[in-house]
């Protein structure tokens, strides 16, 4: 059962890696937070950044120090549209050739395939797994870096990236469906504004939805050969580092029922040492477990349509009365109330 | 358009060189009054419970003196305020300073005046209090149309500086309880095409843009009236006492307003003209809060759909 996973160790991305051009989300942050009265020298206390790292366009941030950036806006700043407004910044705007990839790229198939394959470069905090049914592709979304506090905000903010962005290659809103697993928060006006209508609270787990025919329709501004160059110059400066967690994710979505044991061998790496690294991540491995038993349950279970038996055995369980409770523990709902 | 920043704000206070030289006026008097007229008390004569007490009259009334100054513009108002203020400390410091000191028999008069100033401090700061009142009213009609019977300073729009959506749904949800009988209408307005607009001239002329839009918008309300902003581009009005019919005659006005509005983003002269998208609803019976701004939001993206 154990097996290395690389041959080689790759170096993951840790939130202290500096990795992320200062003058892309940090300028916009910054730009936007000081134009809503916020104090420049407060903004950036306690995040080791400095303003002339901003403004020179070459140095790097690490995430820690943008989720550190994000909190004080959040505390200085008093209106919730931060989030929003900042998510209307992220695209199109100066992330370089990734920007230029989406923007010529064919359908929201093609580009949503790019941000897979190039994410770091302008959507390092979250990462997709993709499910399809019959009608719907479901992206459900996963905390790449340890976001914590921030997770809420970093949603909102690429949510709206995303509306805003094929709004304006299609020329038209896409109708998405929202899954958040939070509760309905106060500040609706601010969702229905910028995500649209179809917003579902206390879910869970975050996810979006969107009808198979809308990932085929053109983009306005495509161009084969634009894209291709774009491409070309990713690929040159490209790392192709995974977050750690997301790393330990996707070994774990191909080995449902490996233990703490199985998985630190796999890594290379002993069980405590795994143990304190996803700790610095502030997630546990249960807890890792947890919630990809429940996003599978939940496609197999109600995507899929699948009975107890089948869903039970495809997840590696022994029995279904066991399955059931796993699925009572991760949802709050029984199997059957999911698959409604 | 004033922009104050959260944080504690002191600009104001260079304004007031005057007060300010008046307070230490009246902090160096009671200081040379006292300790030059008096002989100093020995080490175990002094009470220390009552330095504590008077104390802190006169160090609270100095806290008080500090923010009147970072607080008001220069004005009578603000002058009565500390001139009466300052008295009321004078006394209090000469109360606070025969505690550490034995007056001869030529200055005892001294202490048999002291609370003399403060009475009339207090009839002073009485004075300008009633002149404050007078300012408030004024500048509640100032405010109207940009807020209705609460103050919640909290809640303001930093940009437009109307109140947010929580402010315009505790209304709302106030107008839905009272008894009366007369309709109120909501209206929401949309500025077209805003998103293209922020992109070809950046956010700060987006938000200057607001600003002038949000302005206009209360130019042509009625004073009864109230404008919030909803979200983004969107702003939301309450209109009491208003049908259907007289909400869209107002929303008419409203749009050829907009429409006239010759917005010259940067400093260049040929104007950009905006128009904005506008959906009005009216409260039926049992209407909850989220019920009716739900109704008028549909209406407002159908009424884009359909542009």
């Amino acid at each position: 059962m154990t097996q290395q996973v690389t041959a080689f160790r790759p170096r993951y991305l840790s939130l202290e890696d500096k990795c992320l051009p200062a003058h892309q989300l940090a300028a916009s942050l910054m730009d936007l937070a000081i134009s809503r009265g916020a104090n420049k020298e407060r903004l950036l206390r306690g995040t080791k950044i400095f303003y002339q790292d901003i403004k020179s366009g070459r140095a790097l941030l690490s995430p820690a120090q943008l989720l550190g950036l994000m909190a004080n806006v959040q505390s200085q700043v008093a209106s919730h549209d931060c989030s929003f407004l900042l998510g209307r910044r992220i695209f199109p705007s100066n992330y370089g050739h990734i920007s230029n990839a989406l923007l010529h790229s064919r359908d929201l198939k093609d580009a949503l395939r790019l941000l897979q394959v190039f994410r770091l470069q302008i959507c390092p905090f979250m990462h997709a797994y993709t499910y399809r049914d019959n009608q719907q592709l479901h992206l459900v979304f996963n905390d790449a870096l340890g976001c914590a506090a921030q997770w809420q905000f970093i949603t909102e903010s690429y949510f709206t990236a995303l509306v805003a962005g094929t709004r304006l290659l299609l020329d038209r809103r896409v109708p998405f469906h929202f899954d958040f697993p939070f509760a309905r928060p106060r500040h609706i006006q601010e969702y229905e504004e910028n995500l649209g209508y179809r917003l579902n609270f206390s879910q869970p787990l975050l996810r979006i939805r969107v009808d198979l025919p809308w990932l085929n329709a053109p983009f306005l501004q495509q161009s084969q050969s634009l894209k291709w160059h774009a491409i070309q110059q990713l690929k040159q400066n490209q790392s192709t580092r995974l977050g750690f967690i997301e790393a330990v994710r996707n070994h774990l979505r191909h080995h449902r029922q490996q233990t703490l044991q199985d998985t630190a061998n796999a890594f290379g790496m002993s069980p405590a040492t795994l143990k304190r690294k996803l700790k610095l991540y502030n997630i546990r491995f249960q807890q890792l477990q947890d919630e990809l038993g429940m996003q599978q349950a939940i496609h197999l279970l109600q995507v899929k349509k699948l009975n107890n038996e089948d869903t039970a055995h495809l997840m590696d369980f022994s029995d279904v009365p066991n399955f059931r409770r796993a699925v009572k523990r991760w949802t709050g709902s029984t199997p059957s109330q999911l698959r409604l | 358009m004033l922009f104050e920043k959260p944080t504690m704000n002191i600009s104001l206070l260079s304004r007031h060189q005057n007060l300010v030289s008046l307070i230490a006026a009246c902090l160096s008097l009671s200081i040379s009054l006292s300790f030059g007229l008096g002989q100093l008390k020995d080490w175990q004569e002094i009470s220390w419970l009552d330095i504590l007490g008077e104390g802190s009259i006169a160090l609270l009334s100095l806290f008080w003196l500090f923010f009147i100054l970072i607080s008001r513009p220069p004005g009578r108002v603000t002058t009565g305020l500390v001139l009466g203020l300052s008295c009321f400390m004078f006394s209090a410091l000469l109360d606070l300073f025969d505690e550490f000191v034995h007056y001869q028999a030529a200055a005892a008069g001294l202490s048999l005046i002291e609370s003399i100033p403060a009475g009339i401090g207090m009839l002073i700061m009485s004075y300008a209090l009633w002149h404050w009142h007078q300012e408030q009213l004024a500048l509640n009609r100032q405010l109207c149309r940009r807020e209705a019977n609460t103050r919640e300073h909290g809640q303001i729009d930093f940009i437009t500086q109307l109140y947010r959506a929580d402010y315009m749904r505790g209304q709302i949800d106030m107008q839905l309880r009272t008894k009366d009988d007369s309709p109120f209408s909501i209206m929401m307005l949309d500025i077209d095409n805003f998103d293209r607009f922020n992109r070809q001239f950046g956010p700060q002329e987006g938000d200057r843009l607001l600003r002038e839009i949000s302005e206009l918008i209360l130019m042509n309300l009625r004073t009864t009236d109230l404008a919030c902003r909803y979200a983004g581009d969107r702003f939301i009005l309450l209109l009491p006492g208003t049908d259907l019919t007289l909400a869209n005659e107002l929303a008419q006005d409203i749009r050829q307003a907009i429409s006239h509005l010759a917005f010259k983003p940067y400093e260049q002269a040929s104007p950009i003209f905006h128009s904005m998208t506008i959906a009005t609803e009216v409260a039926r019976a049992g209407d909850a809060v989220d019920s009716i701004i739900s109704r008028v939001n549909r209406r407002l993206d159908d009424s884009k759909q359909h542009a």
